[in-house]
């Protein structure tokens, strides 16, 4: 199943580094990892791609998913997807060089984001302008920007997804506008595109468009920025030490147009504060999004437009896969923005012509989303929650973890579904299940 | 009857953990995957619910009773009670004090919004020795869990 390989990608366990520390374990927003034999590990298929257990992991045993440069397939044209992120990778050095450094990498052509992000900017704005009338959906939209709130709220919050804005992602209007314009081109010379994903986090590809066992036309392939970093940055450093003029002549309008809008998108609250909105907040780190996310559940926030939700602290500069220290990175991007200002240069006009033909709009993207989850996610029975909570009488409640489940209720869960035994928790094995136990105070 | 009951704590005038007992219940809901829109209109009863319990009420207690044709949610505290329930029930009567609207509480519409987001609400209050409210949800036949 095509849908299983999709949700379980995001990261990879090495078991010889692991030391069985169950680091991973407690951070995991969906308790998606467990410890089994003492070191193997297994996710249970849960993975949102929020990167947490990378960051967790003190032994570096725990990576991203993504290819590295070695996956560059030789005989495609490279199209290098680059996120404003990159560019606060390198304090002080100028995107067109970057951009340049990227090209002399062996790829053919590099898109710079700025373009997408204003579509998505006009068309978002227009969409919640008309939504005052309409009420189409629910007050407060989120931001479907960040995959991993996305996916988050079709795991943990499904009766939120009709607050998800059904506009297409920058990310993928980008991969659309290479799909309908650079393919196009090279297919008359007979030549392929291959799309590389250059990502500050495991999972700002955009495959999610894609029916389930549908497989991507053209190769779609996700580096990570510090997969690229160190050889980039020999480029980069060349490329400015050199007194010639690089010349470059690129062919699509977007291959080198970075904008200080386009900078501010690294932040935390970039997306919003050149939108024209009367309320938003934008809204960063795991942690605080979960919190957040439960509050609108709970009926909360109802007088907010919008929500610029971001599960990496300090928005995407916090990505798991950056190089630079994320509050050096934001310093980086502020003298960006001072540089070049903010403000939009696309015609608005032209955005809403297309809006009107229907450009923006989102299709199959969130029930599929919910059906990924919903089919693995197999409910509960009245009599499996009372046989729970009558092994959590047995258990200690420490959420010690040794059994290899993050915490006892989970571990419940695991036994009750058949995935793991009582006498995985040590604290059983020491004592005995007799063990009467003082009342609960939770 | 094989009900299952799950009773959370919810302290006086804690504003900082407030909302917790509303969010277990809803944690608890998801685990049985209950409707996304069912598992909504709880949270957004017990919420409410918890609240005026956290502003008006001494200690109190959420608490969800699961059966296979219905769900109970009932919120009892041993706070100062309300003296006029249909007042109450009212939308926009508050009894709140400024200090709660300082912090965006109070707009009286906590009871109104739970009966509106629940099937059947009943209000047992007595001056000075508390308040429940418990709610009623009906479950599809047969399509509970969904």
């Amino acid at each position: 199943m095509s849908a299983k390989q999709n949700s379980a990608c995001f990261v990879r366990f090495d078991e010889d580094l692991c030391t069985g520390c169950a680091s991973c374990l407690r951070v995991c927003p969906t308790k998606a990892i467990r410890i089994k034999k003492k070191k193997s590990i297994r996710i249970v298929n849960r993975c949102i791609g929020c990167g947490e257990c990378i960051r967790a992991c003190p032994a570096g045993a725990v990576r991203a998913a993504t290819s590295d440069l070695e996956a560059l397939e030789k005989d495609h044209v490279a199209v290098a997807l680059v996120s404003p992120v990159l560019y606060a990778q390198f304090p002080g050095v100028m995107p067109k060089d970057i951009l340049h450094g990227l090209r002399q990498m062996d790829f053919q052509h590099t898109i710079d984001m700025s373009y997408f992000l204003e579509m998505f900017q006009f068309a978002s704005e227009e969409f919640i302008k008309r939504n005052r009338e309409t009420h189409n959906a629910p007050w407060p939209l989120i931001s479907p920007v960040c995959p991993v709130v996305v996916r988050l709220i079709a795991f943990q919050f499904p009766s939120l997804m009709a607050h998800v804005l059904p506009v297409l992602r920058p990310v993928a209007l980008m991969a659309r506008e290479v799909k309908r314009r650079i393919i196009p081109f090279y297919m008359e010379t007979g030549e392929k595109v291959a799309l590389y994903y250059i990502n500050p986090c495991p999972t700002k590809m955009d495959l999610t468009c894609l029916e389930p066992g549908e497989q991507p036309t053209i190769p779609e392939i996700a580096l990570g920025i510090n997969d690229i970093y160190p050889e980039l940055a020999g480029h980069v450093r060349r490329i400015r030490e050199s007194d010639a003029i690089p010349f470059y002549q690129t062919r699509f309008e977007y291959e080198t147009c970075a904008t200080g809008n386009a900078s501010m998108w690294a932040m935390s609250g970039g997306e919003i504060v050149d939108m024209d909105i009367d309320k938003s907040l934008a809204v960063s780190g795991l942690e605080e999004t979960i919190a957040y996310l439960q509050k609108i559940e709970m009926g909360l926030f109802q007088d907010i437009e919008y929500i610029e939700f971001r599960t990496c602290r300090e928005g995407c500069l916090g990505g798991v896969l950056n190089v630079v220290d994320k509050y050096l990175a934001k310093s980086a991007v502020q003298k960006m923005i001072k540089m070049f200002g903010l403000g939009r240069h696309l015609p608005r006009e032209n955005i809403l012509r297309l809006y009107e033909k229907g450009d923006f709009q989102t299709e199959k993207r969130p029930s599929r989303l919910l059906n990924l989850f919903g089919e693995q996610k197999e409910g509960l029975s009245i009599e499996s929650m009372q046989k729970i909570e009558k092994i959590l009488d047995v258990l200690e409640g420490r959420d010690c973890a040794a059994c290899g489940a993050p915490d006892c209720r989970t571990f419940a869960e695991d036994i009750v579904r058949g995935n793991a035994s009582m006498k995985d928790c040590l604290w059983v094995r020491a004592h005995g299940k007799k063990k009467s136990k003082a009342p609960s105070t939770g | 009857m094989s009900g299952l009951k799950k009773s959370f704590y919810i302290k006086a005038r804690d504003f900082n953990r407030a909302g917790e007992a509303s969010i277990n219940v809803q944690n608890f809901l998801k685990s049985m995957n209950f409707d996304p829109g069912l598992i909504r209109r709880i949270a957004i009863c017990g919420y409410e619910g918890e609240m005026n319990a956290v502003m008006h009420g001494g200690d109190g207690a959420l608490s969800i009773e699961i059966d296979s044709d219905k769900l109970v949610l009932e919120i009892s505290d041993d706070g100062y009670g309300i003296e006029d329930i249909e007042l109450a029930m009212q939308a926009g009567f508050s009894t709140a004090a400024d200090e709660h609207r300082e912090m965006g509480f109070g707009a009286g519409m906590g009871l109104p919004n739970m009966k509106k987001n629940s099937d059947q609400i009943t209000v047992q209050s007595e001056k000075g020795k508390g308040t429940q409210v418990q709610m009623i949800f009906f479950l599809n036949q047969g399509g509970e869990i969904v």
